[in-house]
């Protein structure tokens, strides 16, 4: 895994984290409905899970892409 | 079927040219908007609807929208942010100047090792109380460089804490320099920060 790729992977979990909770919220069809919601984090929860084990473990570097 | 980006002032300055963007102006404020592709959901997705906001935070303030929210047409997307224009422009206001920074903070135990599983209750209370101390070394001096803050729960062991920190454009290189001056007090921590991102955690309208 490249150094950028790796970056991108710690990134993803707050992306996820600010993507699917955040956000203002304004009236109209949210087309992901809760469930539909459910199923990204199903999706994307392997992932997730194996970078913050990756995090644990020490194979990730410690900051993030900015800074 | 449009999709929405964000939520900015208008007049706004030129839209960039990462996606046919139109601007849906609402009196002092605009929706910023595209034709919707199909719904998908990926890592891909999420991060292609990323670069678009990020691209129209470099140079204007703005209200990220909810990923996935889509109208009919950009008549409905005036007519949303007329309904909700007060409160969206007292959040505009509360984010101007201002960016996300992501924290989260993994402890690690004596050597390097997993902690290990909490024999019993009194040791998980132990436990408990430790990562909250360690938590609150990192989380109150970032918070003292920050605008605003917002802690959430993390689904991951050994996470102790998982904040986001609204932070002035000016200040962002500061925070970068506290977070390396507290992984450098804290070796046995790893402190990830990402961002700058848009302020997604204090959008609320």
């Amino acid at each position: 895994m490249t150094s950028a790729l790796a970056h991108r992977d710690v990134a993803l979990v707050d992306l996820v984290d600010r993507l699917l909770n955040g956000g203002v919220v304004i009236a109209g069809d949210i087309t992901l409905a809760v469930a539909d919601v459910d199923l990204v984090y199903v999706s994307l929860r392997a992932l997730v899970t194996s970078v913050a084990t990756a995090q644990e473990k020490g194979a990730l570097p410690g900051t993030g892409s900015a800074l | 079927m449009i999709e929405l980006y964000a939520v900015t002032d208008h007049p706004t300055p030129p839209l960039p040219d990462v996606a046919p963007l139109r601007v849906v102006p609402c009196r002092d404020l605009a929706a910023v908007c595209a034709p919707a592709g199909d719904p998908e959901l990926s890592p891909e997705a999420l991060w292609r609807h990323e670069e678009v906001v990020e691209a129209l935070m470099r140079d204007r303030d703005l209200l990220p929208v909810r990923f996935g929210t889509r109208l009919p047409d950009e008549a409905a997307a005036a007519r949303a942010v007329a309904d909700r224009r007060e409160a969206l422009a007292v959040a505009l206001q509360r984010v101007r100047g201002a960016v996300e920074l992501a924290v989260r903070l993994l402890a690690e135990a004596e050597g390097g090792q997993e902690a290990e599983a909490p024999a019993g209750g009194a040791d998980y209370m132990q436990q408990r109380r430790a990562a909250a101390e360690v938590a609150a070394a990192i989380h109150a001096p970032l918070s003292r460089l920050a605008r605003a803050s917002a802690e959430r729960p993390s689904p991951v062991r050994n996470e102790v804490l998982r904040a986001a920190y609204l932070v002035d454009r000016e200040a962002v290189e500061r925070f970068g320099h506290a977070v390396a001056g507290l992984q450098r007090e804290h070796p046995r921590l790893r402190i990830l920060c990402t961002g700058p991102w848009p302020p997604y955690s204090f959008a609320e309208a």
